[in-house]
């Protein structure tokens, strides 16, 4: 194919005659398709096919073992009157909007103090991320153990402060909140690496400027670095959401959902449907749900980003 | 100048050669199996003495048979879960060990095929040599889909070094207490600080057996309709809660997902724990003394519940290998078999050939097979564990919102009040389970 060239056209770096070019490109191209095919595959059997086969699954009766039954939208209009998947579906956001918050508040906190130049930083960093990198089962029986309503840790420093802890796990006020606090140690460390890594990604003549306009640290904290932090937090806050309505292991170890229902997450009772009750496609149709409320979520997540978020140093 | 083997050319190479390997490594992972004819068996296993118990009876099949043995053992609490995933995918083994209680849940789905056509081609099958609750929860809807190898009625263990500290003179060995009498004792060894005169675990598992010795059940006998707020169930989750709440002669519960009988025995300031007789083999660590004795009598008497565990044939498997899934699962609940079985101490075998085996120490574990065998006059008084084909959802239920009557937080009527109406709906869709069932076969 002929190449035609403006006059206006801006003058080419010398290289090698466009024939080979476009050779060059086309084995470029196979090569990094080629690369990208594990990845791809992965992401097609994995993730696309499941989603896929969720769908399909949400449309039949299907027990496991026997042959399935078309059921149309009956799994979906089952969700309208069942009690435990509300309540499921409550528990489920109370969880995710006290700990976000939380965990977003207890991240940056550490990260702000670790920040300031302190010496063995990278020991606390290790130290401060080991709670993330250990197996949520293990930390789950460890606060087991810490909440135990006698002579459990827990109760025990309460209790040198002249405070009666209560029956943590068993209660009906506070099983929640103590899913919540154990979930929020588990997880800060993760946040405070990413804001860490994002408060040292800020210019400091940034900081020396805002100094000789005289401002106060609030204001440079709330001038500079919520500003420049803000793709970091807007990262968090949207995998932190994500994370926490698929909210399980630790209701499952530390409380089975209980006491009653009180800390039955939706995760957990999809996995009840579909693997213990043997109820494929009524479990399909909550999972389409879940994912539909954390899309919208992430979705509005995303709008206020144009607003919030500032990417321009 | 380019070389003849460029830094490109490497790389798209590599990206060939890596997806061929994946490719590959997919392929085999697809086409691997046992040799045909190999005696495939799976089993839940939680220990190295439960592993050596079930490694010698791969060697019994090896030897009786005369094929390869090959065992898939898994802890006991994903064995479920696998199971499901090797039943769906066609990779289950030729005969799966089941909990009884599972037994109507896989049957009413079609996991499992029924045993009838093979067992009334065998002459050499006898039925009646395995207790009658032993067949009775091996079967569902009037069809055998299990043959078992373990049967067992819950008991009371106590503490003899505890009781005898207290002045206290041990029960009797074969006449089951009345359950005042055990209260009443219950309460006079909760005296000190820190010691308890029983413990149970606060879910329907354990609950069921006073329900039965009340006369009561969690569902009527056509098990379409919930009976737990009738008159006799209730006198038994009373009387149970009463020992939580009001008596107070139960070690506090910490929390509801990690509450151990067992371990609150264990620790030695306990004087009374139901359990079944499997757990014999951990109690056996005691630092104590300590004997089983029957389950206190309540209005109907002495009504424990009697559980058990077998093997089944999963639907899938097919007529080329039925044969060999047959002759493998009679020889894994033959009478050498379940003796290999006793021997180690694990449970009470569900063959009446293969009872002796189960020895003691405790002095009295003979009870078992006093309470299972129907013959034995006041004592026989099992009643097998009657459940549901979603008898995982009754248990959910139940195990959510009973545990609160047990804590205090709810008055016992008042939690089975709030239970009923969605144990109605459970039961009624049992029924649609069975009848399905049913037309099917």
């Amino acid at each position: 194919m002929a190449v035609e060239v403006h006059p206006a056209a801006p003058v080419r770096a010398p290289g090698p005659p466009r024939g080979r070019r476009h050779r060059w490109r086309g084995s470029e191209t196979l090569a990094a398709w080629l690369f990208l095919l594990p990845s791809f595959a992965g992401f097609v059997v994995f993730t696309v096919v499941p989603v896929l086969g969720a769908g399909t699954i949400s449309l039949l009766n299907w027990n496991l073992f026997s042959s399935p039954t078309w059921a149309g939208l009956h799994n979906f209009a089952r969700l309208g009157p069942d009690p435990t998947f509300w309540s499921a579906l409550g528990n489920t956001a109370y969880f995710t909007f006290v700990s976000v918050p939380l965990t977003l508040l207890v991240s940056l906190g550490l990260a702000l103090l670790l920040n300031q130049g302190l010496r063995h930083v990278a020991l606390f960093r290790s130290l401060l991320l080991l709670p993330y990198a250990t197996i949520t089962v293990a930390v789950a029986f460890v606060w087991i153990w810490l909440y135990i309503p006698h002579d459990g840790l827990v109760n025990a420093v309460l209790g040198l402060v002249g405070l009666h802890g209560p029956s943590w796990l068993i209660s009906d006020e506070w099983a929640m909140p103590a899913l919540i606090v154990m979930s929020v140690w588990k997880s800060f460390g993760f946040g405070m690496v990413i804001f860490l890594a994002g408060l040292q990604a800020i210019p400091q003549q940034l900081y020396e400027a805002a100094r000789v306009d005289g401002t106060s640290p609030w204001q440079s904290f709330r001038n500079v670095t919520l500003p420049l932090l803000s793709p970091s937090v807007f990262f968090v806050v949207v995998t932190s959401v994500i994370g926490s309505f698929q909210v399980f292991d630790q209701a499952l170890v530390m409380t089975n959902g209980g006491p009653g229902s009180r800390t039955t997450t939706l995760v957990m009772y999809i996995y009840q449907t579909g693997f213990e009750n043997y109820d494929q496609g009524y479990a399909a149709a909550q999972s389409l749900v879940l994912f539909a409320f954390i899309a919208v979520i992430t979705g509005l997540q995303f709008l206020l980003q144009r607003r919030l978020v500032h990417y321009d140093i | 100048m380019s070389s003849p083997f460029s830094r490109r050319s490497f790389l798209t190479a590599a990206a060939v050669a890596g997806a061929a390997a994946a490719a590959g490594s997919a392929l085999s992972g697809c086409s691997s199996g046992p040799p045909a004819g190999t005696a495939t068996w799976s089993m839940w296993s939680d220990s190295p003495q439960e592993q050596q118990v079930w490694t010698d009876f791969g060697a019994y099949v090896r030897r009786e048979m005369r094929v390869r043995s090959l065992s898939t053992l898994t802890p006991a609490s994903g064995y479920p879960t696998k199971l499901d995933l090797q039943l769906v995918s066609g990779t289950a083994s030729l005969v799966t060990a089941l909990n009884g209680w599972l037994i109507p849940t896989y049957a009413a789905r079609g996991a499992h095929r029924p045993l009838d056509d093979l067992i009334a081609a065998d002459p050499d099958f006898d039925t009646g040599d395995f207790y009658p609750d032993s067949r009775s929860i091996s079967s569902f809807a009037g069809r055998t889909y299990a043959v078992g190898f373990d049967v067992a009625p819950t008991v009371l263990y106590y503490n003899r070094t505890l009781l005898e500290k207290n002045g206290i003179a041990p029960p009797s060995p074969t006449e089951p207490m009345s359950w005042d009498t055990f209260r009443g004792l219950a309460r006079e060894l909760s005296g000190p600080e820190g010691q308890y005169g029983f413990t149970c675990a606060p879910a329907i598992d354990d609950l069921v057996s006073w329900i039965y010795s009340a006369g009561g059940n969690v569902m009527n006998r056509a098990a379409d309709r919930s009976i737990l707020g009738d008159a006799e169930a209730m006198e038994a989750i009373d009387f149970v809660t009463g020992l939580f709440v009001k008596d107070r002669v139960t070690p506090p519960i910490a929390n509801l997902v990690t509450e151990n009988a067992l371990a609150n025995f264990l620790q030695g300031n306990v004087a009374f724990m139901q359990n079944g007789p499997w757990q014999v083999v951990n109690v056996r660590k005691a630092s104590f003394d300590w004997d089983i004795v029957p389950f206190p009598a309540g209005p109907a008497g002495s009504k424990p519940r009697v559980s058990g565990s077998s093997f089944a044939i999963p639907a899938g498997v097919g007529d080329d290998q039925l044969g060999l899934a047959w002759r493998l699962l009679k020889t894994l609940t033959s009478t050498g078999a379940l003796n290999i079985y006793a021997r180690a101490g694990r449970n009470n075998p569900a063959r009446l050939s293969a009872s002796t085996a189960f020895a003691p120490p405790p002095a009295n574990l003979g009870i078992v097979r006093r309470i299972l065998d129907r013959r034995a006059g006041k004592l026989a008084g099992g009643h097998p564990f009657d459940v549901t084909t979603n008898w995982n959802q009754v248990r959910q239920l139940l195990g959510q919102d009973l545990p609160r009557a047990f804590l205090g937080q709810v008055g016992a009527k008042e939690a089975v009040a709030g239970l009923t109406p969605r144990l109605n709906v459970l039961m009624r869709q049992n029924q649609d389970a069975v009848r399905q069932a049913s037309a099917k076969s």
